[in-house]
């Protein structure tokens, strides 16, 4: 009996610490984690609109919307976020779009697990910088070695078509929805 | 009392000093057409990755073993079909110093590390290949157009057949190897001679051939028939990539194959399976190396698996 | 005290570093070790987020290992253990958010790093508070020196960097294998082989002396 009460009081008492510390740490940490999150995002919008001074941020049904405007007020355009399955985890990623919906601005990856030194190269400025004034409609598509033609074509990158074909299909099915909705509105 | 040795190994206990050097040769005289093949398709390209393999494999293996000081056994010519194996599945426009690493791996961590000859787990040339895939995807997805040389990126016939969506296939370039691909596996045509000439010999069983064949036409059979236009037929599969080079010069390889007649049978299955797997639904156009490796790990365990049982037990 | 007549500390500072080091010879937390080495930096975060891990549960357990009655010391070390992993998690995501998110699930993982509660079961349950410390700070150094060379030779033949400074020059082709898993086990093998290599050099000449 004693031996049980033993054990019973010491995993309490043990729970009970831990889960002190852990709430302390957590009022620490949390605030500065958003914090990481919020600049991060922020960091990609002001990349992609490089003129932008404000944004607002809109939730419309699980589709989070930024108008982005200048000094003036003037709308730039919208900022969304985009994620979806890659080739090997989840890529996620912030695009700007016109205020007509209908050009891109640019892209940025915010995360993305793909190959290394091949899949991965789609973070880099070569292949991102290809979005920028690509049109959206018809649909976004990737040719495959060679130059891009059309103006709604982007060139995937050599080796890692899956990757870049993910990008481009995560894109494409969250500018729909965001037309769709910022249209309804 | 006389000290003796007993050496205590797995299976198989049969080893003839003879019978390597003669197999060897008899495998080097098989790929001679295929050889001929390659330089004829990819000129230059072919010959300087050739003999940069071959001397690379042999001065590997004899500097690996004089290191480790193990016997020097180039003379048994293994390290030459290596060689030679691992150049007919490169792509011609692949960089000197990667064929050397490749071969550096090929000989030195496929062969060498698990014990020489006879103890390697995986076909020495394609784990060479499999490293180099990993390593330098780029390299080894450029390939070239044949005698012009034109380089074209990604179009082999299984890859225009998969991401090009094109079922228009002209089966006589395919045959005789007048398309893009890697040195040697284009040519069905010098590929067969080769495969004739080591059944004639019985170097090679013929299970295992039949068997990979076999079920490659099977599968590409039903796949073909229900939905023709996504998916080209049997003949296409067997013609088109390394499916013949790998049936006939790789997984009959005798150290990584099953030594028993029903092991042969479920290997050659299992490989065909895992490459339709790969060729039909996987993110590559091509899927005989990644086959023929994950069986050679499976061939101990079918080897113990279809070990023939004595009578009355 | 056994902090005073403490003759064989420095055996316990060392042993973790070569003779019992947690990778080469124990052969434990293979999961950290294969997955988060594909840079320098990335190894050298691991190391010593398990370093801290290790330390500060062997200083907890070891002061209250009297306590803690044995059908339930298990349960109290993962509990301890998970404390600290957690509180390293956060620390990592709040200061170094990069690097937190490069290391992905594998911090929250130390809790399962047969190295921290195998250390407290094999040996801070036994000894006291000064020799537990030792003891987890060799194992900690030991384990994050490896992890760091791991990245650091992934690194340069993966990025032709170590710690994102230049090594290889422009004509040098990344191996992208070596940023793979397949690049880690092959590293791995390599460099426990050495290990082994060097030990029986080691062995035949003490024995030939």
């Amino acid at each position: 009996m004693r031996k049980t009460i033993q054990m019973i009081s010491v995993l309490t008492i043990v729970g009970l610490v831990s889960g002190a510390v852990l709430v302390f740490t957590y009022k620490y940490a949390n605030p500065l984690i958003l914090d990481n999150q919020k600049s991060e995002m922020e960091e990609a919008i002001f990349k992609i609109f490089p003129k932008a001074d404000t944004y607002d941020k809109d939730i419309i049904e699980d589709n989070v919307v930024f108008r982005v405007k200048e000094k003036s007020g003037k709308l730039l355009g919208y900022a969304f976020l985009a994620q979806g399955n890659g080739y090997q985890g989840v890529i996620k990623m912030m695009a700007g779009i016109e205020p007509d919906l209908e050009t891109l601005v640019g892209i940025e990856i915010l995360e993305s697990q793909e190959t290394p030194g091949l899949g991965q190269e789609i973070t880099e400025e070569e292949f991102k910088a290809q979005f920028k004034g690509l049109t959206t409609s018809p649909e976004i598509t990737y040719v495959k070695n060679k130059s891009p033609e059309r103006p709604n074509e982007i060139q995937a990158v050599t080796g890692a078509t899956v990757s870049s074909s993910a990008v481009v299909s995560i894109l494409n099915e969250k500018i729909k929805a965001i037309k769709e909705k910022l249209k309804e509105q | 009392m006389k000290e003796e040795n007993f050496y205590i190994s797995p299976g198989p206990h049969i080893f003839s000093k003879e019978s390597t050097p003669k197999m060897m040769k008899d495998v080097i005289i098989a790929l001679v057409p295929v050889i001929f093949a390659s330089i004829w398709f990819f000129r230059t390209k072919a010959i300087i990755l050739l003999l940069v393999s071959i001397a690379s494999c042999v001065a590997f293996e004899a500097g690996l073993q004089f290191l480790m000081k193990r016997k020097i056994t180039i003379s048994d010519y293994s390290a030459v079909v290596t060689g030679i194996l691992f150049a007919m599945v490169m792509p011609p426009s692949l960089p000197i110093w990667a064929c050397i690493l490749g071969c550096f791996v090929a000989v030195g961590l496929a062969k060498q590390l698990f014990g020489g000859l006879g103890m390697n787990i995986f076909n020495p040339a394609l784990l060479g290949r499999a490293f180099l895939a990993a390593a330098f995807p780029v390299f080894m997805t450029r390939w070239n157009h044949p005698i012009s040389l034109d380089a074209v990126t990604g179009a082999t016939p299984l890859g225009l057949v998969k991401f090009g969506h094109s079922l228009d296939i002209n089966y006589w370039d395919l045959f005789i190897g007048n398309v893009s691909g890697s040195l040697g596996e284009t040519s069905a045509l010098a590929l067969l001679i080769g495969g004739l000439y080591l059944l004639i010999k019985k170097t090679i069983d013929w299970r295992i051939p039949s068997a990979y064949i076999g079920t490659v036409l099977g599968i590409s059979f039903v796949a073909n028939l229900i939905s023709p236009d996504v998916y080209s037929g049997g003949l296409f599969h067997i013609l088109a990539g390394g499916l013949l080079i790998g049936t006939i010069f790789m997984a009959t390889d005798p150290v990584t194959s099953p030594v028993t007649k029903t092991g042969r049978w479920i290997f050659g299955i299992g490989c065909a399976v895992i490459t339709m797997v790969i060729r039909l639904w996987g993110g590559l156009p091509e899927g005989v190396m990644y086959a023929i490796l994950l069986m050679n790990a499976l061939t101990p365990l079918l080897n113990r698996m279809t070990r023939p049982r004595r009578y009355g037990t | 005290m056994d902090s005073l007549k403490c003759a064989s500390c420095g055996k316990e500072l060392c042993k973790g570093l070569w003779r019992e080091n947690p990778i080469f010879f124990q052969v434990l937390g293979m999961c950290p070790t294969l997955a988060v080495t594909t840079k320098a930096l990335f190894g050298f975060s691991m190391g010593m987020a398990t370093t801290f891990v290790l330390i500060s549960s062997s200083l907890v357990i070891s002061c209250i290992r009297k306590l803690i009655p044995p059908q339930v010391r298990i349960a109290t070390f993962t509990v301890i253990i998970a404390t600290f992993v957690t509180c390293a998690d956060y620390f990592l995501k709040a200061n170094f958010y990069t690097i937190s998110k490069e290391l992905g699930p594998y911090v929250p993982l130390i809790v399962v790093n047969c190295i921290i509660l195998g250390r407290q079961e094999a040996f801070v349950s036994k000894h006291g508070v000064a020799k537990s410390l030792l003891d987890a700070l060799g194992m900690g150094i030991g384990f994050s020196a490896v992890l760091v060379l791991l990245g650091s030779i992934r690194e340069l033949f993966g990025f032709g960097t170590i710690f994102y400074y230049k090594i290889l020059g422009e004509g040098f082709e990344n191996w992208v294998i070596m940023a793979l898993p397949a690049g880690a086990f092959i590293t791995l093998g390599f460099l426990v082989g050495l290990f082994n290599w060097i030990n029986i050099r080691l062995r035949q000449r003490r024995n030939s002396a």
